[in-house]
């Protein structure tokens, strides 16, 4: 035992030195890529006169994030502007200090024609400058282009402010969490993929109890969880239990998830797996890189909550570790009366959004509206999220089987990847080409889940009192959702807890979005 | 009438004219002589100008509420409301308190511990093992925290970690030192003497080896041994270091670190480990909430202002020198 958890020190300090490595190195390359933004304009200049063919080509800048460390070559941009008659200006800024970067480029005025946010939460806080009227509306527009017109409106909804829409989405799956667990060992001990909350259970405490890895010890744990609770374990298991997603309607009201008594039974499962030790014991400190090297490692056989897509990655260091280690996805697993549910995110990760300071006029944003349609196209979509054929791709199947040179498409593609606007489905590009069964189970499991999708019905709404404080109040359960499963409060002190957070504000939120539901 | 004007105010004049003329060329002269002096300042005063004192005009957006798109000329005043929601917030004094102990931790626990290392390598004989020493004692310092914090948890976790199994081992109760609100303050510090204690003997070394090396000669031929000779030479020869980096610490009474407490810090532990620096994370920056979040800021460094003012006049009292 003493001998594991020394290697288990070394190992950590291996990859903490790696990663460690790894950010230094980032460093280095956020100067080159402001440095390679600014070699990258004359080039351009150059190469447009070039270009005139017959139309005037339309210019178009553009911001957004950059979640790699160099700035792209112009590979992908120099087939871009010739497929869809652009000379375009990509100016990318490292995606750990976009937030800064837009903040400071709309306060002096400096936003491009196309300016892309980072994610859900920058675009709730740009709520209030939108409904400023800062931003054109492009709702109405929308009808006019017929690639434009695909994007699921369910979506658009969920991007809406005051009900008017003035961005275009990046799409993401809706709901891709679920189980990643050993079938190896569910199979050695004879167990099926968890049909209900019930099995799941089970399963946890024969990973625990009975020695799935054969080693003659008790040196398992059934389910490796995160100090998350969203994103973790937690809020995935609560849908099976027919929680809401966030809030859920009570008597006709909207009620936040955690009065409902599938949240109740949620923490109750987690306390129960606690006590008994079928989970890590120290989950509420535990790190997502912890979680995923015990799970790696062979400590524990059930990885709940995070994307059945990350099965990849997952299953090439188990591997390593046990070769003879299968792995596999599940998320039907039903709640105690039967019925199956998944909770959804909006479908969206990030927005572009058109500023009225650069863009001038409607038929300027109609040009530019131009260029979105046709990156709707399934040729000008691969281009962007793939790469060009043959070079960073091929296609198998009908589908795209990136090239092996993991490091070309990080430096060449990674860069314009993100900001596909729409998904597969609607803008025709290419799925990606899977070869591990546990992927192609996952990547099924994931369009299932949508059929039985739980969405968040406050995801279009706004409350004044949650954006100025519903982090800070959302504390007060986070904290009292594990204290109590660490067993330190009960049910009453729990709802005590509710009681603080309704006093706080919370009865604030629950009058705002219920003035809205009604509408 | 103009005669009798101009006639005492030229008087004055042709006296004072030289001296002014002289004190002046006198400041040219002087600011002639040392110009490298002052050639080589600039670079430093340029930087409290540019990176200290120009970002303090953004101190302002804590009396509004802040706006990026309507920059910080065009967003709406609201006076002293983000302070009042500061000191109404009912976790206010128990955060206030979390961090003034945190900070008194520092100031007992950690702050002789340089001191007595240093000491200590002082004492020891052959440069071999002092160098070798020293080099090993700083070296945790260039170790980023969030390595310190994981080094931490692998050793300590429940979950096999190598201190609970050996408690085990030995017969005691497994503890959770990651989860409970007892452990997080010793944890706390000790990770923070983990990581500095070696980097803070580097100053006190150096003074060591200023002092003349006549003075232990000559209490050795007075009989002193080692003790007494650090009682009586050692320590009294660095007090005056001791006392400026003492008042230099309780300047930064505030900053714990964001980054280690954040670590640290989770849902059991976080009725002692929130401190005013993860407050502002979660209820300001997360939300986006820029005034709020320079409001506490603001109030922070008033609070370290206040505590080096009044540390400094007690040492200035107790006959040393202090910082200004």
């Amino acid at each position: 035992m003493k001998k594991k958890s020394f290697t288990m020190l070394l190992t950590a300090l291996l990859t903490l030195s790696t990663l460690l490595a790894g950010c230094g190195g980032n460093n280095n390359n956020q100067a080159n890529s402001a440095s390679g933004e600014s070699t990258t304009k004359p080039a351009e200049s150059t190469e447009a006169p070039k270009e005139e063919v017959k139309e005037e080509p339309t210019e178009i800048k553009i911001m957004l994030p950059l979640n790699t460390s160099e700035t792209p070559p112009d590979t992908i941009k120099n087939e871009l502007e010739k497929l869809t008659n652009t000379k375009l200006t990509y100016q990318f800024f490292p995606a750990d200090t976009y937030e800064e970067k837009l903040n400071s480029s709309f306060a002096t005025g400096a936003l491009t024609q196309v300016t892309y946010l980072k994610n859900q939460t920058t675009f709730i806080q740009m709520k209030e400058a939108i409904k400023d009227g800062q931003f054109w509306e492009i709702g109405p527009l929308l009808s006019e282009y017929p690639n434009l017109s695909k994007l699921k409106p369910e979506i658009l909804n969920n991007t809406k402010v005051d009900g008017k829409l003035y961005t275009l989405y990046i799409g993401r799956p809706l709901a891709r969490q679920g189980i990643i667990y050993r079938k190896d060992w569910a199979d050695k001990l004879g167990l099926a993929a968890p049909a209900n909350v019930d099995e799941l259970f089970e399963m946890a405490k024969a990973f625990t109890e009975q020695d799935p890895d054969g080693n003659g010890q008790k040196d398992t744990t059934g389910i490796i969880d995160r100090n998350e609770l969203t994103y973790g374990a937690f809020k995935t298991v609560s849908s099976w239990f027919g929680t809401p997603n966030n809030w859920g309607e009570k008597d006709g009201k909207l009620e936040p998830e955690f009065t409902f008594d599938g949240y109740f039974a949620t923490m109750d499962f987690f306390k129960k797996a606690r006590d008994g030790g079928y989970i890590n014991q120290d989950f509420a400190a535990t790190s997502k890189t912890d979680a995923v090297n015990m799970f790696k490692s062979g400590k524990g056989g059930l990885y709940i909550g995070g994307s059945m897509q990350d099965i990849d990655s997952l299953n090439k260091d188990t591997v390593k570790n046990f070769p003879d280690a299968v792995l596999d996805a599940h998320s039907m697993v039903a709640g105690p009366d039967g019925s199956f549910a998944q909770w959804m995110i909006p479908g969206y990760n990030n927005v572009v959004l058109f500023p009225k300071s650069a863009v001038k006029d409607e038929a300027e944003l109609k040009k530019i509206l131009a260029f979105f349609d046709k990156m709707m196209t399934p040729e000008v979509a691969n281009l962007m999220y793939w790469g060009i054929e043959g070079v960073h791709y091929t296609v198998e199947d009908g589908k795209a089987k990136a090239t092996d040179d993991k490091e070309l498409i990080e430096r060449e593609v990674k860069g314009y990847k993100d900001s596909v606007i729409g998904e597969a489905e609607t803008n025709g590009m290419y799925e990606n080409y899977n070869t591990l069964p546990g992927r192609i189970h996952a990547d099924q499991l994931v369009l299932e889940n949508v059929k039985v999708g739980v969405a968040d019905p406050t995801a279009a709404m706004d409350s004044a009192t949650y954006t100025e404080k519903g982090v800070e109040l959302q504390q007060i359960i986070t904290d009292a959702t594990y204290k109590y499963i660490y067993g330190q409060i009960d049910r009453a002190g729990f709802e005590k807890e509710v009681e603080t957070w309704k006093s706080r504000g919370g009865n604030k939120i629950i009058e705002e979005y219920n003035a809205l539901y009604k509408k | 009438m103009q005669d009798v004007t101009a006639q005492p105010s030229s008087a004055p004049q042709m006296k004072s004219k030289p001296e002014i003329y002289n004190s002046s060329s006198e400041l040219k002269k002087r600011l002639w002589r040392n110009k490298w002096l002052y050639v080589m300042l600039t670079p430093g005063l340029l930087y409290f100008l540019i990176f200290k004192y120009v970002p303090m005009y953004g101190l302002i957006i804590s009396f509004q509420d802040y706006k990026p798109y309507k920059g910080i000329m065009g967003s709406d005043w609201v006076g002293m409301k983000h302070f009042s929601r500061l000191f109404t917030e009912p976790d206010f004094l128990n955060i206030l308190m979390n961090t003034l102990i945190l900070f008194g931790l520092n100031i007992l626990i950690y702050f002789p511990m340089p001191i007595i290392l240093a000491l200590m390598l002082n004492e020891l004989q052959g440069s071999f093992f002092k160098r070798t020493f020293q080099t090993i004692f700083y070296l945790p310092h260039f170790l980023s925290l969030v390595i310190i914090v994981s080094i931490s948890y692998v050793m300590v976790t429940m979950d096999g970690g190598i201190i609970n199994e050996l408690l085990v081992y030995f017969g005691f109760e497994p503890i959770n030192f990651l989860l409970s609100p007892g452990w997080f303050r010793p944890m706390y510090i000790i990770q923070v003497i983990w990581r500095e204690a070696g980097w803070g003997t580097i100053i006190y070394l150096a003074s060591i080896a200023a002092i003349d090396p006549g003075l232990y000669e000559a209490s050795r031929m007075d009989g002193a041994g080692r003790l007494r000779q650090v009682w009586h030479i050692t320590l009294p020869a660095i007090r005056g270091v001791i006392i400026t980096l003492f008042i230099l610490k309780i300047g930064s009474v505030l900053d714990l670190g964001f980054e280690h407490v954040y670590l640290l810090l989770n849902s059991m532990n976080r009725e002692v480990a929130e401190i005013i620096d993860t407050y502002v994370y979660t209820a300001g920056l997360r939300q986006g909430q820029f005034s709020y979040s320079t409001a506490i800021g603001f109030f922070k460094s008033i609070v370290g202002l206040i505590m080096v003012m009044t540390v400094n006049k007690i040492s200035k009292k107790m006959g040393e020198e202090g910082v200004y």
